[in-house]
């Protein structure tokens, strides 16, 4: 395997340009949702709304203002596939559809994917869904196109102010945590690196930096493996089986002779 | 300045422009010079993605930046900082003309209440067109500089050429100086007290950007200018589209000029230019009062009759400009080849002349009033900019209109579905104007060179081959005149012999564009630069070269040096420096002039030729020469010990320490006694419409502002309760001007699909209108639909005590495209600013309603 | 706020309510016939399970292949589309499933062909051997009903086994599909069971095992309300009404209605299945919906 690649996003730098969800279209030929024509979503500037088939990039605008406007941010984030090293969609996809890369990363063959959807509510992070086209689930794919070639991701190709940083994934921890350092420093506490480390899903290879709590951005706090239930619902069930069956057997123990 | 040097900058100021929205890859600069820890201020009326970036939001009222500089410039003057660093002292009195003295005749704004000495009613000459739309004129003779010894009478102009009798024989007498700075007509102390009502209480009562607020903008700019640090500015069409919009400018460049921070790097004024090659068609012109180059256009108006009228009137003895006739000669031989002579004075007077203001404005006001028969529309959209109904009503008289574009633009189709003809206002059958569409080849579908906001030409190769019909630009000017040409062949008419003469060689080589008909794109690049007349093989290397007696020929002056050979095309390198070393990039492209990345960069060294910190080094003097990270804007040898000329021209009229070569004085302006229409100082001029009373003086907007009055023009009067509130447009990242070239494209039409209003929840509540709810907006011209988007990033302002609510509404929107809504500019004036005829589209009043 | 919250939904609508419904109803039939027949004595219900188990696992076969997005894909869940190698994750509950679903549907097409067999539509000596008591059909029916118990029980842990709300937040679903699944095969064995003319004593002996089941699905409903915590919270609009109503309807007055033999008839059955198929379609639902 080559080294584990992904994204460090740093939010306190993105623009909301928006540029990257156009390069990620363009590079993977995306559709529009209803061929671009949608209705104003009141939300800032946010009219895509959220990630899915055919919006592997989604940037986010959170407006944070005081009444007397003397406290205001506009947060803004691009949000994409965290490319997990425990991926939820991985786990359950039950066609082998999604894989894990040669650079860590998860990419979903949409040859194999068939539709089945499982992928969707398993992954902690709202990224998967149905892209209309191809009938199959879709999301980031990390270029993994691109990376065979040698080329960086269309997204952070584009991105014009270093928010989507590419790269290894020892490299891209060291500069999340200078920068992290530096605005420290600078007095803003609030700045913490989310996903950085193994705590979280094993570690997201598409990690950020986020300056307020991760629901304000619309991320978990604590995102879990499906998984995690598997074993416990096993164990109840089977206590169910067996107490119907024990139920059954007393219930119908030579029942129905009257009757023959 | 150019944008990649704001990554140098320590303070970066970014005022009249969204930035981030509109330049969101120049805005990579500002970014990291952020990431290296450079403080980023907006100072804008809404809080933008660029206001997200920044350290400091300052908001202001829309129209109000002339006070919020003032305010500045005051605070500046009255630090202890600046009063004892002697750094700007240095700066003040060596490089710019805060020493000069101003005549005695001179009258400020503090004398006149809000207006200069010399104004006057506009009056038009005989020969001017009617359209001019000025409400008022400066006569400008008592801004001048006092001169020791009266101005010498001017005695006929010599013969020529050369021409440098000419020049010679413009001499004035220098002006006085007084380095002291203590004489009450020296421009330094006529610039304070012009700024002493600009307090930061009246900053706050003008502009209602909290005191707070504005101190520490002031305080962070302070901090961070001097030696070792700078600060720039950036600005783009917010301070141009207003009726007084190059005063803010001048009143930055005032500003930056108090702090050292110009010819620096990380210093200057940045203007972001709007289109892909804006800079190049101003350079190249499609400016109808400037010939190439930025000389002034040959004139019915200014006594401008024979070449040597003009190159009197247009030439500048001291300073670079002293060269003038090279650049006009050679000009003149661009245009006419081997007809133009010294014997007809190379054809001068073949030239057209303008008779006044053919700027946008005035030509679709003289369409309205049935002047103008045709048009060719070539990458523009006039139905749904600028009062675009009366715009469209302007196209509707044309007997022609040639639109080429890549869609079917608002402005192809206006006679079938513009809001008029849906409404019935309009019938079809009554629009006699015949359309003629060509469909427009795309930039990557030729070759060619863009001059980008730095001044820098990129040359750009041919990806792909147009589809269809589809031709450049190039082809239907290259064609036009061919067929032109070929018309005037026989006309034996004297006002056809420039036609005649016209040298047009641009005929394609290659034998399959040739069949298309498109020209050669390097041809052309030759001719801009320039060339030995009888040796057309041998380019000219640089504008040193010129001649002034026919032995050059060079179409634009600025540009001569990006084609120095014909096997080098500077435009196309693509060689960048090497990373982590300081460095201006001088092998990428070729910025103009001489591919110089800086101007007046000598300013970035002392007056001893040192340069002012080692953290600041740009240009200096190295005992020999100056060098540095760029091309020096300085004569290479002159020492900086060396002292003028007396009596010499051009550069040898300036001293060894005059940075600003351009100016006649060498040194940056304070106060402007030439060239502008509306004062040789800025002054806080109300915007045309305002619902303010102007609480600085008596006179409420410029005295000498443009306002076509036609049917559809009209102004809402001061305080109009009609119209309470202040309106604002402006672009959006996901969308360009006028939507053609996005609201086809479902990747962006998704992004922001709809037409909006932004509007603060304090006015939302009053009005009654809900998030996503539609609003009418209304202005004496007309009214338009739009969502209205509610958000606390729009904010009331208290002003002079009064709340005086604003809104927000982007432009994009028209009636052809995948989406489709009211365009913003069925709302804007006709009103310009008197220098350059730039709308007011910044600020003005409105009233809003639920619909 | 639980982090199930920030998910996607599926859209997993009607098609897989239909499914849940149905596969429990085949898979709860085939374990009601082998346990009636193991330890009953009337084989006509027996019968009747195994008849009803095979069509409707087909019908199950079609509900699933209709709802995926490439339907014609539908073996890419058995095998892999690449290298034609069997495809098999035990720990994902839908891999695991669709060969649970598949082997479950062998035997209850086995089991069928042996009541075919035994009611004499149609005799093939061989297939004899099929019918219980004889050895071989005792395997599949033992084998397909412990697949029938995965069938009727792994649609609820498919569920957990995400990050869904509701689904992933309790791990009570797949037990109570399971139960469910009984609840509602007795309630259709009842009723067919009725109609076909089986009366008297085998009849009562499944609606008292079937209100057994009922009273175990309420303290397992309730059990799985209160799992929730404060996500059930979720349920507080018209899903919530709806899973009152099933709760009230569907469970609670069945069981009294049941319990006086006075009123004995269709209504009980009719409303358990009707509740069965409430409770999932309120359990799907009320997560869709969210984001
Ligand atoms: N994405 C995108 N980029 C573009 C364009 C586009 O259409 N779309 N257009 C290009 C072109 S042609 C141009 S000219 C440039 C223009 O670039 P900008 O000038 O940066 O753009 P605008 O959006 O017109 O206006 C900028 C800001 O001015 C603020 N503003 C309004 N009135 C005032 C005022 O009186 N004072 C101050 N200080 N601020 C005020 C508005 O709130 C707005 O945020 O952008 C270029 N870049
Ligand atoms: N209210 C308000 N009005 C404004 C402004 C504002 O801020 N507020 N801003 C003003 C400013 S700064 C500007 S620059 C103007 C812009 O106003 P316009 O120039 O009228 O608008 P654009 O949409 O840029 O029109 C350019 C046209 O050129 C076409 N085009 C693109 N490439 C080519 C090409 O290679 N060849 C040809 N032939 N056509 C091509 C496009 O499809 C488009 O139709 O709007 C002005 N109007
Ligand atoms: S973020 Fe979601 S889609 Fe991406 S790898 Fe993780 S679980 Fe899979
Ligand atoms: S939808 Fe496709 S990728 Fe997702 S789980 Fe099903 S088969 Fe796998
Ligand atoms: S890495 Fe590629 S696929 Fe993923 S978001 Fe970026 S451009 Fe899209
Ligand atoms: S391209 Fe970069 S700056 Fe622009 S929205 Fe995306 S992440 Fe943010
Ligand atoms: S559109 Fe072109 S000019 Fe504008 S920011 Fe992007 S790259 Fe720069
Ligand atoms: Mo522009």
């Amino acid at each position: 395997m080559a080294e584990p690649m992904g994204f460090f996003t740093d939010t306190t730098v993105c623009i909301g340009c928006k540029a990257c969800e156009v390069a990620c279209k363009e590079w993977n030929q995306l559709p529009a949702a209803n061929g671009g024509v949608r209705t104003l979503s009141g939300d800032s500037y946010d009219n895509t709304r959220q990630l899915d088939g055919i919006h592997w990039r989604h940037v986010k605008f959170i407006e944070q203002f005081s009444a007397d406007r003397r406290q205001g941010r506009w947060l803004m984030m691009s949000d994409v596939c965290k490319h997990c090293v425990h991926a939820g969609c991985l786990e359950v996809c039950p066609t082998g559809a999604i894989v894990r890369t040669e650079f860590d990363t998860v990419d979903i063959q949409s040859d194999a994917c068939n539709g089945c959807r499982d992928c969707i509510g398993a992954c902690p992070f709202g990224v998967i869904d149905i892209n209309p086209v191809s009938g199959t689930a879709q999301k980031c794919t990390l270029c993994y196109d691109r990376l065979k070639g040698g080329l960086e991701p269309a997204c952070a190709k584009a991105c014009p102010t270093q928010s989507i940083n590419f790269g290894t994934i020892v490299d891209l921890k060291k500069l999340a945590q200078a920068r992290l350092g530096t605005l420290q420093r600078a007095g803003e506490t609030r700045a913490s690196l989310y996903g950085a480390d193994e705590h979280m899903l094993g570690g997201l290879n598409s990690f950020y930096l986020l300056v307020d709590r991760p629901e304000v951005y619309g991320l978990p706090t604590d995102p879990k493996i499906p998984s995690r239930n598997l074993k416990p619902s096993a164990i109840w069930s089977v206590f169910g089986s067996v107490a119907l069956t024990l139920m059954a057997m007393v219930s119908f123990r030579n029942r129905g002779t009257r009757d023959v | 300045m150019y944008p990649r040097s704001m990554a140098d900058s320590d303070c970066i100021v970014i005022q009249g422009s969204n930035m981030a929205e509109c330049h969101p890859v120049a805005f990579r600069w500002p970014m990291q010079a952020k990431l290296k820890g450079a403080k980023l201020i907006h100072v804008d009326p809404r809080f933008t993605r660029t206001s997200a970036m920044a350290d400091i939001h300052a908001p202001i009222r829309p129209g109000s930046d002339v006070a919020f500089l003032g305010g500045l410039i005051h605070y500046v003057l009255a630090s202890e900082r600046w009063n004892t660093d002697p750094f700007f002292k240095e700066f003040v009195v060596h490089y710019t003309n805060a020493a000069t003295i101003v005549g005695q005749d001179f009258k400020g704004t503090e004398d006149l209440d809000g207006v200069f000495s010399g104004l006057m009613q506009y009056t038009p000459s005989i020969k001017e067109w009617p359209l001019d739309g000025f409400v008022g004129q400066y006569d400008v003779k008592s801004w001048q500089y006092a001169t020791s010894p009266p101005a010498r009478p001017s005695a006929p102009p010599p013969a020529g050429p050369p021409f440098d009798p000419l020049v010679r024989s413009l001499l004035t007498p220098p002006p006085r100086r007084d380095e002291s700075l203590q004489d009450s007509h020296s421009v330094f102390q006529i610039v304070k007290r012009h700024f002493s009502r600009y307090t930061p209480e009246m900053v706050e009562r003008v502009t209602g950007c909290p005191r707070e607020t504005f101190i520490q903008v002031a305080e962070t700019i302070l901090a961070n200018s001097g030696r070792e640090r700078t600060t720039s500015f950036a600005y783009a069409v917010a301070w141009t589209q207003h009726t007084n919009g190059p005063q803010m400018i001048g009143c930055c460049a005032l500003l930056q000029l108090l702090l050292g921070n110009i010819g620096r790097p990380g210093a200057g004024v940045m203007a972001l230019r709007g289109h892909a090659s804006i800079q190049g068609s101003t350079d190249v012109p499609t400016l109808y009062h400037s010939i190439h180059g930025y000389m002034n256009h040959p004139s019915a108006l200014k006594g401008h009759e024979s070449l040597r009228d003009w190159l009197h009137a247009e030439t500048t003895a001291r300073g670079y400009w002293a060269n003038t006739p090279k650049f006009m000669v050679s000009y003149l031989k661009s245009m006419y080849g081997a007809a133009a002579t010294k014997d007809n004075d190379f054809g001068y007077d073949w030239h057209p002349k303008i008779i006044g203001d053919h700027s946008h404005l005035p030509m679709f006001v003289a369409m309205n009033e049935g002047r103008v028969k045709g048009m060719l529309c070539v990458g523009q959209n006039p139905a749904t900019s600028l009062n675009a109904s009366v715009e469209r009503k302007g196209l509707a008289r044309l007997q022609w209109l040639v639109v080429k574009d890549n869609w079917l633009t608002e402005t192809a189709t206006f006679w079938k579905n513009s809001p008029e003809v849906t409404s019935g206002q309009l019938r079809r059958e009554d629009i006699q104007t015949e359309v003629f569409f060509f469909p427009s080849a795309q930039v990557a579908e030729y070759e060619g060179s863009f001059t980008n906001t730095q001044r820098m030409l990129q040359w750009h190769y041919k990806a792909a081959d147009p589809p269809g019909d589809c031709r450049t630009d190039l082809w239907l000017t290259h064609q036009l005149a061919r067929r032109l040409q070929a018309m005037y062949a026989d006309s034996t008419l004297s006002r056809d012999r420039g036609f005649k003469s016209l040298t047009w060689d641009f005929d394609a080589d290659d034998p399959r564009e040739r069949e298309r008909g498109e020209p050669d794109a390097l041809k052309i690049l030759k001719e801009i630069n320039g060339y030995a007349t009888d040796a057309p093989g041998r380019h000219l290397a640089g504008f040193g070269d010129l001649k002034d007696d026919g032995s050059t020929t060079c179409a634009s002056w600025i540009y001569c040096g990006v084609f120095p050979a014909p096997d080098r095309n500077l435009a196309a390198r693509k060689q960048p420096d090497p990373p982590n070393t300081p460095g201006a990039q001088l092998d990428w492209g070729w910025a103009w002039p001489a591919n110089r990345r800086i101007l007046y960069n000598r300013a970035s060294a002392d007056v001893r030729g040192k340069p002012w910190s080692e953290r600041k080094k740009w240009v200096w003097w190295d005992g020999a020469r100056w060098t540095g990270y760029d091309v020096p804007d300085f004569a290479p040898t002159k020492a900086p010990s060396s002292k003028a000329t007396p009596g010499a021209i051009g550069l040898d009229a300036l001293s060894g320490s005059d940075p600003f070569i351009m100016k006649p004085d060498g040194v940056g302006w304070l106060y402007v006694p030439s060239g502008l229409a509306d004062g040789p100082l800025p002054v806080h001029y109300e915007p045309a419409e305002s619902p303010v009373v102007n609480p600085l003086y008596r006179q409420q907007s410029s005295p000498v502002l443009k306002h076509w009055t036609l049917a559809g023009n009209q102004l809402a009067p001061v305080g109009d309760a009609r119209f309470p509130y202040i309106i604002t447009t402006y672009r959006l990242t996901e969308h360009y001007l006028s939507g053609a070239m996005s609201r086809w494209n479902p990747w962006l039409t998704e992004l922001q699909p709809e037409p909006f209003l932004e509007i603060s929840p304090e006015l939302a509540a009053e009005k009654g209108i809900a998030n996503t709810g539609w609003a009418t907006i209304s202005t004496p011209r007309g009214r338009v639909r739009a969502k209205a988007l509610v958000t606390r990033r729009l904010r009331p302002f208290t002003i002079d005590g009064r709340t005086v609510h604003q809104v927000g509404l982007p432009f994009h929107w028209g009636y052809q495209g995948l989406i489709t809504g009211d365009a913003a500019n069925e709302l804007t004036a006709l009103v310009a600013d008197p220098n350059v005829s730039i709308h007011e589209g910044k600020a003005f009043v409105c009233n809003v309603e639920k619909a | 706020m639980s982090s199930t919250f920030f998910t996607a939904s599926p859209h997993w609508r009607w098609l897989i309510v239909a499914y849940f419904f149905f596969g429990g109803l085949a898979a709860g039939s085939y374990f009601l016939a082998t346990l009636l027949d193991l330890f009953g004595k009337d084989r006509r219900l027996v019968r009747l399970g195994y008849l009803v188990a095979f069509p409707v696992v087909c019908l199950c076969g079609l509900l699933l292949t209709a709802d995926l997005g490439r339907p014609l894909r539908f073996w890419h869940m058995l095998v892999q589309s690449e290298t034609f190698r069997p495809m098999l994750k035990t720990y994902s509950p839908m891999s695991s499933g669709a060969w649970a679903l598949l082997g479950f549907g062998g035997c209850a097409f086995l089991s069928f062909v042996a009541v075919l067999v035994e009611s004499g539509w149609f005799d093939w000596p061989a297939l004899r051997r099929l019918s219980a008591p004889s050895p071989v059909g005792r395997v599949v029916t033992v084998i397909g009903t412990f697949l029938a118990l995965y069938v009727a029980g792994y649609t609820g842990v498919l569920l957990a086994v995400s990050n869904r709300p509701i689904w992933a937040d309790t791990t009570l679903l797949g037990v109570t599909f399971l139960i469910s699944a009984v609840s509602t095969s007795a309630a259709l064995l009842i009723l067919l069971g009725g109609w076909g003319g089986v009366t008297g004593d085998s009849i009562h002996a499944l609606e008292r095992f079937d209100r057994a089941v009922l009273v175990l699905e309420l303290l397992v409903i309730g059990a799985l309300i209160v799992s929730l915590g404060r996500v059930a919270m979720v349920w507080l609009n018209g899903w919530g009404v709806l899973l009152v109503a099933m709760v009230l309807g569907g469970i609670a007055f069945p069981l009294v209605i049941g319990a006086r033999p006075s009123v004995r008839g269709s209504l009980a059955p009719v409303l358990v299945l009707a509740g069965g198929l409430v409770l999932r379609a309120v359990i799907i639902f009320s997560s869709d919906g969210l984001r």
